[in-house]
């Protein structure tokens, strides 16, 4: 009864046009970050080429059933981390996975450098969400047992990857792990009994920890073997003006541009601030210094939207599983805009993360299009069932 | 079908799918938090913050430009020009952050058509580059692609090193011939172009006009102003060349800008916004007061586009000449006493007893004020040049250079003396030859044997050694009692130097030149106390000497002594100094712990000095037309002569002295050290060289009221140099 819907009902038009925006706004932010001509390279048709392979990454994405990729997630899972190893084992020498910027990270391939990490992220929500669907599946009634049994391994399923990951070394993209795994954690149900004593432990931790590193920095580097390079990512980021490291500079300069474009900002093309990597991770500057206050809050609830817009999605999905996948989606989502708008604002230290949709980069794009293509699929082969009105009594 | 299982697990299924709901809201609201987050930090950065950071912009991108303002220059008391700023015809080439090589060559080859430009400093890397820039394809093929895969293979080297690897083998496979193949039209444009590289971004350089060898035509200047429009980053303006009209070193030196500032202090300079060629003072007066001296520089604000080119100049503040010196010194003073002083240090270094005589030094200041009215340091050297023997300027040893000085310092024993209640005014105490166990008996000159009562007038005019000692028992709280051992302590030693230092013999005198030294103090052994109350053991400078008299003179008031009179504005029209900024008043570092009393008893005794039947100085000042009083001293030093390998005795000649006797004027020490070989030592000559000082000072200051009260205003008109003795900055290195 489901196939008497023709395309044009079943595909999600709404997520189709914000995705459309945000090529706009990622092609005149790209536009007007190479004006410096400081790579002497025009990132914009190559962009546009990306958003195509992307699109067409969705459209492949869409066309397999929710209830396949379940049945697939640990094949899928497993290529992920066998990407990862390969990339683990194969010499630095080799041209193929030379690092580059002091990380091996990527595939360097004829069509382009290939970051596996980035699809990883996604291939890790299908594992886990399929983890937790099986748990639920083999365990009607909940315990505090059976929950802390999920929990390890969820914990078994974020090690590997992980593993890989840090060591590459990718702290941005080990971070969006955990934010995947943390979303997961919350949704699955696990008790609260578990749940809050390890949220608020790690929140105190961390801030322990942070405190720590400003005040009692001899304490932590002869206790626990911290080098000062990590507190100098600390300083840098709360007291950029007292500590100029390169970081420090580069929180700068991006304070400057995006204050600099007060409320309405300067207007394409407009801007006076160079901010280094302002394609990639610092676009969010950009934005900031040339349509001020009002068109960087315009892409952060645009941002907002998107994520709305996955909720309602989730909340209408009936399938546990896809449920648990579309979660792990938006943690992700969220986790890499709240980072990168967050470090070019002083909200959060720097790390290399992209921001999603709008920074340059192939795989960055081509993942989270991955990742969005699943959602298209979900909705997309979403069946309302005679007998759904039961269930949801 | 199991219904009631089904149906158990459709509940289950139903509470676990409510549970979702509720986790996922719960999810939905802390992203909810994060983005209300986002969006308040910015609305603080850009409406809160936002000026501030578009000033902070606006800030930085003001950068102070080096336009040559002219320094200060300096003059004596009289309004004569001693140092001189002469303008020049500059070319100049200002590099901006975005400037390509490429650019750079293109005006250069420009530009060499323009000007003439000797090609004199050109390194092989400068002919190098050309090289590579004019055969880009032959020197792609001196390194062959086996070569770079090999480089580009090489795992320990960076992207960077690479290149430099590439680059280091290009080059040197660069054959002489090919860079020995340069026309002299391309030498040219090679040496414009090293000196256009050479500059610090937005700091303007001197292409042609900063050597006096090389100066810039009126056609030259002509022919590249016409085309400024073209030669972006190249002007044409005016810059200064520092010309001193005295020899007098205490002037300073300043370095040249292809120097610019002395790397040791380069991080105090750069902090205070100076260029890294700036002209600064590196010695003396010029280093003293370079913040003064030094103009401001205009400041300019770039305007930039969005790619970081200027594409706009605006002048926000149009910068200021350095403020101008006025010295305490009268150079006709100053070179009258130079003049006798290397006269008379000429003479007696030839003289057989004066084998090691290399220096002499006279200080003249105003006792009320702290003026230097001259200050005059000259050596025995030999000619750079010829090697013949010729005196040079050694002004500064006056004051960088401490010695024995003996019985010059004797008022201040006397003084002190006082202080400790040893005795009062007009005491006696008998002169007779000291016997202390274990040593040669010491005893005055004038009295080798006898046993004669004196008073403290006459321990000052005839320069009795044994008051003076009979004065350190005294401050060691001992009696003399003949062949026995002596033990002070060091507690004597103490009092003793502290009763000099009020008078400013052992403290620093606080001259308002840099490098001041304070002489030597002894130690705390026991039989030395005698010897440095009569002059023999601690070492002054002569500055401290010439304190020390200006504090007996003005009856107590330790006064600094200054060069510098007056700051002024720089001259509006060139023919009146400009106004006054700053007048340096005079400053009392210490009143002396005597009695009014006490001092006029001293000054008493050393009128006697000049005066008194038997005094010291009576042969050169009994006749004098003025009245004063003074003290001569000789000291007993050594100086190792390196060709014998062994030291020979010899004697420092001392005098100070006052005048007149009534709110003197004048103060004044000069210092002769190792005179004369102690051998052939016969009289004390520096008591007539003295003399003949002071003269000459009353001589040229009555010959200046004549000529003043015709001319009542002349004080503030500049004046040329007394001499035309000029020498250049260049001249210097």
């Amino acid at each position: 009864m489901e196939n008497k819907k023709g395309f044009a009902d079943r595909f999600d038009w709404t997520l189709a046009f914000i995705i459309l925006l945000f090529l706009i706004i990622s092609l005149f932010a790209i536009s007007s970050a190479q004006t410096t001509g400081q790579y002497g390279i025009n990132f914009i048709p190559k962009q546009l080429v990306w958003y195509i392979i992307g699109s067409i990454i969705i459209g492949i994405v869409m066309f397999f059933e929710p209830e396949q990729y379940k049945k697939l997630s640990w094949y899928i899972y497993g290529i992920g981390v066998f990407l990862l190893f390969i990339l683990f084992v194969l010499p630095d020498s080799l041209a193929l996975v030379k690092p580059m910027n002091g990380a091996k990270s990527w595939f360097h391939l004829p069509i382009g450098d290939i970051q596996p990490a980035e699809f990883m992220k996604t291939f890790y929500i299908l594992g886990l969400a399929r983890l937790i669907t099986m748990h639920h599946e083999q365990n009607l009634i909940k315990t505090v047992k059976t929950d802390l049994i999920l929990l390890v391994k969820m914990g078994v399923t974020l090690i590997i990857p992980l593993a890989f990951i840090m060591q590459q070394p990718d702290l941005g993209t080990s971070l969006v792990f955990l934010a995947i795994t943390v979303a997961l954690i919350i949704v699955a149900g696990i008790t609260w009994k578990i749940i809050l004593p390890i949220f608020l432990g790690g929140l105190g931790m961390g801030g322990l920890l942070l405190w720590m590193a400003v005040y009692m920095q001899d304490f932590l580097s002869d206790n626990f073997g911290f080098n000062p390079y990590q507190f100098a990512r600390i300083y840098s980021w709360l007291d950029p003006y007292s500590y100029a490291s390169d970081e420090g500079m580069h929180l700068i300069t991006s304070l400057n541009a995006i204050g600099s474009g007060e409320i309405f900002g300067k207007g394409y093309g407009e801007r006076i601030v160079y901010v280094p990597e302002n394609h990639t991770d610092f676009i969010f500057a950009v934005i900031g210094e040339e349509y001020g206050f009002v068109g960087a809050s315009i892409v952060v609830s645009l941002y907002f939207l998107l994520i709305f817009h996955l909720t309602k999605i989730t909340l209408q999905l009936k399938d546990a599983y896809s449920t648990y996948v579309c979660a792990g989606i938006i943690a992700m989502i969220t986790f890499h805009v709240f980072e990168n708008v967050g470090m070019t604002i002083q909200l959060l230290p720097i790390t290399g993360i992209p921001l999603p949709f709008i920074s340059y980069g192939g795989s960055s794009l081509m993942g989270n299009m991955l990742a969005i293509g699943l959602v298209f699929s979900m909705k997309f082969h979403h069946r309302t069932y005679m007998f759904s009105k039961n269930e949801d009594d | 079908m199991r219904k009631i299982p089904n149906k158990r697990a459709q509940n289950m299924k139903a509470k676990q799918r409510a549970n979702i709901t509720f986790r996922m809201n719960i999810l939905f609201f802390s992203i909810f938090i994060l983005f209300t987050m986002l969006i308040l930090r910015l609305g603080y950065l850009q409406i809160v913050k936002g000026e501030d950071y578009t000033r902070e912009l606006a800030r930085t991108e003001e950068v102070p430009v080096n336009t040559s303002v002219p320094r200060g220059r300096i003059f004596d008391s009289e309004g004569r020009i001693m140092v001189d700023n002469l303008p020049q015809r500059a070319i100049t080439y200002t590099k901006m952050q975005t400037t390509k090589s490429e650019d750079m060559y293109e005006i250069a080859e420009e530009l060499s058509l323009l000007i003439e430009k000797i090609p004199a400093g050109i390194t092989k890397s400068d002919l190098q580059d050309f090289w590579l820039k004019e055969n880009p394809e032959e020197a792609l093929e001196l390194v062959s692609d086996k070569e770079r895969k090999k480089i580009e293979a090489n795992e320990d080297l960076d992207k960077k090193e690479k290149s430099k690897e590439i680059n280091r083998l290009t080059r040197s496979r660069i054959t002489e011939e090919q860079l020995n193949s340069f026309t002299p039209e391309q030498l040219e444009i090679i040496a414009i172009y090293r000196v256009m590289a050479s500059g610090y971004a937005l700091s303007p350089q001197i292409i042609k006009g900063d050597d006096v060898k090389e100066e810039v035509s009126v056609e030259e200047f002509a022919r590249v102003s016409e085309r400024l429009g073209d030669l972006e980053g190249v002007n044409t303006t005016t810059d200064w060349r520092r010309v001193k009209n005295s020899s007098l070193a205490i002037l300073g030196t300043t370095t040249l800008p292809k120097i610019g500032i002395p790397k040791d202090r380069l991080d105090y300079f750069l902090a205070r916004d100076y260029s890294r060629n700036d002209r600064v003072g590196t010695s003396y007066i010029e280093q003293q007061y370079e913040e003064v001296l030094q103009g401001q520089k205009s400041v300019v604000k770039n305007i930039t586009d969005g790619k970081g080119r200027v594409i706009d100049i605006q002048t926000v503040f149009e910068g200021e000449p350095g403020k101008d010196l006025v010295l305490t010194m009268d150079s006709e003073v100053q070179l009258a006493h130079e003049e006798i002083l290397a006269k008379e240090l000429l003479k007696y270094s030839n003289s057989y007893g004066g084998k090691y005589l290399k220096h002499a030094y006279f200080i003249m200041m105003d006792p009320y004020t702290g003026e230097v009215l001259s200050l005059v340091g000259k050596q025995v050297g030999s000619n750079e040049k010829t090697g013949a023997k010729e005196i040079q300027d050694y002004a500064f040893g006056a004051f960088t250079n401490a010695y024995e000085m003996g019985s010059t310092v004797k008022p201040a024993t006397v003084l002190t003396g006082y202080r400790e209640g040893i005795y009062s005014i007009n005491a006696t105490l008998v002169d007779e030859p000291i016997r202390i166990k274990g040593s040669a008996p010491k005893s005055s000159v004038f009295n080798r044997s006898g046993s004669i009562r004196v008073s403290d007038l006459q321990a000052l005019e005839r320069s009795s050694n044994v008051f003076m000692f009979k004065t350190a028992f005294g401050v060691a709280g001992k009696n003399y009692v003949p062949n026995q051992s002596i033990n002070f302590g060091t507690e004597a030693f103490l009092k003793m130097r502290s009763g000099y230092a009020q008078l400013g013999l052992g403290s620093l005198t606080g001259i308002d030149l840099p490098g001041e030294v304070n002489g030597e103090t002894g130690g705390f052994a026991d039989g030395k106390l005698l010897d440095l109350s009569i002059g023999q053991y601690d070492t002054y400078t002569t500055l401290q000497l010439a304190q020390f008299v200006s504090t007996i003179a003005n009856g107590g008031n330790r006064i600094q002594p200054h060069v510098v009179k007056e700051i002024r504005e720089p001259s509006e029209d060139g023919v009146q100094l400009g106004s006054v900024v700053k007048e340096m008043t005079p400053t009392i570092l210490n009143t002396v712990d005597n009695s009014r009393a006490e001092i006029e008893q001293v000054r008493k005794g050393m009128q006697r000095v000049y005066f008194g039947d038997k005094g010291t100085a009576r042969g050169a000042f009994a006749n004098a037309p003025f009245t004063g009083g003074g003290k001569t001293g000789t000291a007993q030093a050594s100086e190792y002569d390196r060709d014998a390998g062994h030291s020979f005795n010899t004697v420092n000649l001392t005098h100070v002295g006052f005048a007149p006797y009534d709110n003197p004027e004048i103060a004044y020490a000069l210092v002769i050290p190792d005179a004369s070989l102690e051998s052939s030592y016969k009289t004390n000559f520096s008591t007539a060289i003295a003399k003949e000082l002071v003269d000459k000072y009353f001589e040229i200051k009555k010959k200046n009221k004549e000529t003043t009260e015709i001319d009542s205003t002349s004080t503030s008109l500049i004046k040329p140099a007394f001499t035309n003795a000029k020498i250049d900055e260049e001249e210097n290195d």
